[in-house]
């Protein structure tokens, strides 16, 4: 073999192949419920995830960023769910992982609307392309009633104007007799 | 101010997540110690502001009985808080409707809210009459009013010690929140609320009295 082929085999091949510090992550996550999870999920209710994201190679993981989603899946709503009202613990960004750690996450969560969601934790890598997923779980948020603002928005800005406009026109006809 | 309540709680994400029943709950403690505020204005205001604008001595010679004269002053007292009232239903309706025991909310307003409004207008009517002074008289039953009504800043869980349990016990402003909450949110039947409406009538008797015994001999020079 000619200097210059080695050299490619030794050092480019592999860097062109993504070996190294590129090789392929291999992460394994685990989401389970709290135990103290409401046993029928109503509205307004907090609930808790716990994720278990463990690096099975035997490689670091650098920059790990791990997320949660939430889907909703009622029948006729299918969508995913901005999580801006439900949590403000979205994400773990800038994580290191040596081989064989566990990184174990706390994911609270408020639920906001009722019907059948989907929770699944993703995550990945600075160097790695894929996205591995945990299993995920289903639950139902039932409803409940609460303040309905097409009530109560007419009531709060009728009734003062409504005052107000009632003292005006007694203030403008005293004005006029006198 | 009602109203506001009312857009706080469509406004903020927590609050209108609130159940119905105990947003009424919240409302008709809110309700219950605004017109205690208004009771304890009109009440300071009742002899007192009558010596400082030179119209007690007339109203004293006048041919009228210090009880008659308490009555009248309370007159004012029992129609400033009808209003305040009936301006809560609409409120009341907007909140709690499609939830649970808002009747029940409406009637309990009534019945534990009115004896609690006009013994704080009593008390203030008796300090008016006794100190001659409206600054002194409202600062000193607003100051009462604070206090007994500190339940509704604290919450149930806080006075779950016994100086809490102890302090509720004797507290009129209590005995109408705990019967709001037993009897809107829990359900609970009348007959588990009469040692709380106990309380609250011999506030009202007491500070009655109190009222009718200051009137006697008001504070005049």
């Amino acid at each position: 073999m000619k200097p210059l082929r080695r050299y490619l085999f030794a050092f480019l091949l592999p860097l062109l192949l993504g070996l190294g510090t590129a090789q392929a992550a291999d992460l394994e996550i685990a989401l389970e419920p709290d135990q103290n999870n409401p046993a029928t999920p109503t509205m307004g209710n907090a609930m808790h995830f716990h994720s278990a994201i463990r690096n099975a190679s035997a490689h670091p993981i650098e920059g790990l960023v791990a997320w949660i989603s939430l889907v909703e899946v009622t029948p006729g709503r299918e969508q995913p769910m901005d999580l801006e009202d439900w949590s403000a613990h979205k994400a773990v960004a800038g994580a290191t992982l040596g081989p064989g750690t566990t990184l174990a996450t706390d994911w609270p969560m408020r639920l906001i609307q009722s019907g059948d969601y989907r929770v699944v934790i993703s995550a990945t890598d600075r160097n790695e392309r894929s996205v591995y997923t945990s299993p995920t779980l289903e639950f139902h948020v039932a409803r409940k009633p609460i303040v309905e603002s097409s009530r109560i928005l007419p009531v709060a800005l009728g009734l003062p104007l409504l005052i107000g406009g009632v003292m005006a026109y007694r203030g403008w006809r005293q004005r006029r007799r006198t | 101010m009602l109203s506001a309540f009312a857009l706080l709680l469509i406004s903020n994400q927590e609050l209108s997540l609130l159940d119905n029943a105990q947003v009424v709950y919240m409302l008709a403690g809110t309700v219950t110690a605004a017109g205690a505020v208004i009771a304890v204005i009109l009440g300071a205001d009742a002899f007192a502001g009558e010596r400082e604008r030179g119209t007690l001595v007339p109203l004293l010679i006048a041919p009228i009985s210090s009880s008659a004269l308490v009555n009248g002053k309370a007159l004012g007292l029992v129609s400033a808080w009808g209003l305040m009232y009936l301006l809560s239903l609409p409120y009341l309706w907007a909140v709690g409707a499609g939830g649970q025991n808002l009747v029940q909310a409406i009637l309990y307003l009534a019945l534990f809210g009115t004896p609690v409004v006009l013994g704080f207008g009593y008390l203030a009517m008796a300090l008016s009459a006794r100190s001659g002074s409206v600054l002194t008289s409202l600062l000193t039953s607003l100051i009462v009013l604070l206090f007994t009504a500190s339940p509704l800043l604290l919450g149930p869980g806080l006075r779950n010690s016994t100086i809490g349990k102890a302090l509720d016990a004797v507290n009129p402003f209590s005995g109408a929140l705990n019967t709001y909450d037993a009897v809107i949110i829990d359900s609970d039947p009348f007959l588990a609320q009469l040692p709380r409406f106990a309380l609250v009538l011999t506030w009202l008797a007491v500070t009655f009295l109190a009222a009718r015994r200051s009137a006697r001999r008001p504070r005049f020079r």
